[in-house]
């Protein structure tokens, strides 16, 4: 219970408004005036995870959703249901947040390009199942259509180069753990979205990606399996993005701000000053 | 009814440097403290030690003592420290709780958080409102307010716990020559009629020089100068540490300076000055 | 956040007026539904929301619909929903077009577009899903537009809500507006320097770190600020926090919250267990 009343001392309560707030405006904002096929609603989600921990980390997805479809003037639209995903990717935030994830990791040399490469061939590695998959490239039991499976590996090889280099270029080993916790926190979103698409809204989300969701749907996957395919592809991709923009941010506070809150210790350990 | 501080030095959690270095001060009842200073002097620091929120709510490592009427801050929790010592930032917004719809609300915030009985809250609201001439904003939206009076709601809220220390960081800063003139004015009145003791740190020092009885020099963590408002005021070793002197002190060295400092024309001029 | 002149208050807080509390605190709304309980019209949506979802078939989302056309036309606020209503346009499209031209397994075919046939399987399961989440978003909507959130709250409060969440829900409404000026501030100061919200991906994806960035590190400057201006007014303190606010209720609200309530609950069930009566 002391653990639990930490999570949520006071300087976590002003934190979690600003942070619903952050996610509600960014949010709004990428989708209605620069119209990018990315949510980016959780960057605040994410962070009070990985600050304040996982219990905190979900209250924030969850309010933010909540408040969203409820709130005056933006308010709308059927980002409600999807409460549940969100209090997910907090959850999981929270989970990387004690593991230090997010913490820098100073490296040179070997170890530096070891990384690198790995970090690059895993996120390669990740459209094979894809590609492989029988399930995924008979006809008879439908699949992603060709188009897709172009994306996917463009899209994979360009983003196994930004990863390494990010690693490369910063010197620093933590874009290789945030990159797998953006893509499990993905994946975990796609599959607990899916169900919530398909009972909800009919398979879809109203975004961009519907378009995948007809494709899939066209090489004769059901309204579930269509949905998962929908997510698996672009709930990763999203989420890995915002991680590291999280990440970017982190890296961007003083230590001493840090410090102050709960899990904030686990990110400073290793810091330079 | 006495806040004292002996000896005290604070670093901050993660800092390589103390902020604040073997620091003494007392502040006692119906007097107003001025504290000046350089930038990054520590400044800040003072008030939220002097407050006790500081190692209570921003970690920190405190030695020496700070106590209050005898008691030391680390011994009281954070809502027992806000009933002794209020403290007054500069920006009125970030004050304000941002939750209620009303002026009347917003100072009901803190009384209500202590669990007063509802007619002691509203007791507490009318005498805070009157207290600070704002009983005409009490059905506003806090978050519509000017600077000026954004401020006095939000120097409002914390009189509302009837503290009998308040410390202000830089009340006046964020405000314009008429939000400046309401809140010095109701800090007077605060001294006059409450016996509130005050520590104001300011960069106007033409403010301390009206409201101060005695001022502070505080310079890297350290307090190098210590005296009655306008000994301190006219110290020529002020500009030194990063202080701009008050205009009567400004004018007067002017004058000297080119030769026209004769006693009788600097008293008219200052006369003239603060009237 | 304006307060507005209420119904008279020694009739709806006593405990309240008799303390001297002044009209625009006590500001109880007035208005047929607005007048209601907030966790009365709470407990109404909430179970419209179930209700068109849980219930499978045209009855639940339909019931819901009417419903919550009744309460609009009732509050006065029909001509607001349109901005909700049209807020769902870009998935109800998507519903539409997806379900009823590639719905799986659907073999009775209505009529062709080129390439694609609609089934009537899939056109129902279209217009059905459309229907709930039209239900769904207009019966939040009303209960936005019908209640003002520090009514919810307080009312939340007196509840037993702790004070620390009816904050942090409170906070972050009352925070959104100014974050949403400072965003679109930046995004104009975006575009006058090129950044072209029109042009391609690459350009509007080059523009998010220049937003994102001042946005979010503007807001966590103030997170140190605002902690100790809260504990400076005893936010951590103990006790009960006083309850200032109490909005009118009655035995036959309570009633019909457990009745609507219940009843959501019971049709969802049902509906589940295949032995709800109405298709």
């Amino acid at each position: 219970m002391a653990w639990l009343s930490r999570q949520f001392s006071t300087r976590v309560i002003v934190l979690i408004p600003i942070a619903i707030a952050i996610n509600i405006v960014l949010g709004y904002t990428v989708q209605t005036i620069l119209k990018l096929p990315i949510y980016l609603d959780s960057i605040g989600t994410i962070l009070v995870g990985v600050l304040a921990g996982p219990i905190a980390g979900a209250l924030t997805g969850i309010l933010s959703n909540l408040i969203w479809q409820y709130a005056p003037v933006i308010g709308g639209g059927t980002i409600g249901p999807f409460a549940i995903t969100a209090g997910v990717i907090g959850f999981l935030a929270g989970i990387w947040g004690q593991l230090g994830v997010y913490r820098s990791r100073p490296a040179t040399g070997r170890q530096l390009i070891l990384f690198s490469v790995v970090a690059a061939v895993l996120v390669v590695a990740l459209v094979v199942p894809i590609l492989g998959n029988p399930a995924y490239t008979n006809p008879d039991i439908g699949g992603y259509p060709d188009w897709v499976y172009t994306a996917a590996v463009v899209i994979a090889i360009v983003a196994a180069v930004a990863v390494a280099a990010f690693i490369y270029l910063r010197r620093d080993l933590a874009g290789f753990w945030v990159a797998i916790a953006g893509v499990v926190t993905g994946v975990a979103a796609a599959f607990v979205s899916a169900p919530i698409a398909a009972i909800a809204f009919g398979g879809v989300t109203g975004s961009g990606t519907d378009l995948l969701v007809a494709a899939l749907r066209q090489g004769g996957s059901d309204v579930m399996s269509a949905s998962l395919g929908q997510g698996l592809f672009s709930d990763p991709i999203d989420k890995t993005i915002t991680s590291f923009v999280v990440f970017i941010i982190l890296g961007g506070l003083s230590g001493r701000l840090l410090a102050r809150f709960p899990l904030g210790e686990r990110l400073v350990r290793d810091r330079a000053a | 009814m006495t806040l004292r501080l002996s000896a005290a030095t604070y670093r901050y959690a993660g800092a390589r440097r103390n902020a604040l270095d073997g620091v003494d001060l007392e502040l006692s009842a119906g007097t107003v403290l001025g504290v000046v200073g350089p930038n990054e002097a520590g400044k800040s620091t003072l008030c939220l030690v002097a407050s006790g929120l500081a190692p209570v709510v921003v970690a920190g490592r405190l030695s020496g003592s700070v106590t209050i009427d005898g008691r030391e801050t680390t011994d009281m929790r954070p809502h027992e420290l806000a009933q002794r010592c209020g403290i007054l930032f500069q920006n009125p917004q970030a004050q304000l709780s941002g939750t209620a719809a009303t002026v009347f609300e917003e100072i009901a915030f803190g009384p209500r958080n202590l669990g007063l009985s509802l007619s002691t809250v509203i007791q507490r609201i009318a005498a805070c409102l009157e207290a600070l001439g704002i009983a005409a904003l009490a059905d506003r939206d806090p978050a519509r307010l000017s600077g000026g009076q954004a401020q006095l709601v939000a120097l409002a809220a914390i009189l509302a716990l009837e503290p009998d220390f308040l410390i202000l960081d830089e009340p006046t800063s964020q405000l314009d020559p008429q939000g400046t003139r309401l809140v010095g004015e109701a800090l007077r009145r605060l001294v006059g009629e409450r016996r509130t003791a005050i520590l104001v740190v300011e960069h106007k020092t033409a403010l301390l020089d009206r409201l101060a009885d005695r001022v502070v020099v505080v310079d890297e963590g350290r307090i190098v100068r210590e005296g009655p408002t306008a000994d301190v005021l006219d110290d020529p070793m002020l500009p030194r540490h990063g202080v701009e002197p008050p205009p009567r002190v400004r004018v007067r060295s002017a004058l000297t300076a080119a030769g026209m400092g004769t006693p009788a024309a600097t008293d008219l001029l200052m006369a003239e000055l603060a009237s | 956040m304006r307060p507005e002149r209420g119904l008279d208050p020694s009739v709806a807080n006593r405990e309240g007026a008799a303390a001297g509390l002044p009209a625009y605190v006590l500001r109880v709304p007035t208005g047929t539904y607005r007048s209601l309980n907030p966790f009365t019209k709470s407990v109404i949506a909430l179970s419209s929301a179930i209700v068109a979802f849980g219930v499978r078939g045209w009855t639940g989302p339909l019931i819901v619909l009417a419903l919550t056309a009744a309460i609009a036309a009732i509050a006065g606020v029909t001509r607001s929903l349109r901005r909700f209503v049209l807020a769902t346009i870009p998935i109800v499209v998507s519903i539409l077009l997806v379900n009823a031209f590639l719905y799986p397994g659907a073999t009775d075919v209505l009529f062709t577009v080129g390439p694609f046939a609609a089934t009537g399987t899939g056109v129902t399961v279209a217009l059905q899903a459309t229907l709930r989440v039209v239900a769904f978003a207009l019966s939040v909507a009303v209960f936005s537009l019908t209640t003002a959130t520090d009514d919810f709250l307080a009312d939340l409060e007196h509840r037993g809500t702790g004070r620390r969440l009816t904050f942090v829900v409170g906070s972050a409404i009352g925070m959104i507006p100014a974050m949403a000026s400072r965003a679109t501030e930046i995004v104009e100061a975006q575009r006058a320097r090129g950044l072209d919200t029109e042009g391609s991906i690459r350009r509007r994806i080059r523009g998010i770190v220049p937003l994102a960035g001042p946005m979010v590190f503007g807001a966590l400057s103030e997170v140190e600020e605002r902690t100790v201006a809260l504990e400076a007014r005893g936010f951590s303190a103990p006790a009960r926090r006083t309850v200032m606010r109490i909005l009118p209720d009655s035995g036959l609200q309570r009633a019909l919250r457990w009745f609507v309530g219940l009843g959501s609950i019971v049709a969802v069930a049902a509906s589940i267990a295949g032995r709800f009566p109405l298709p």
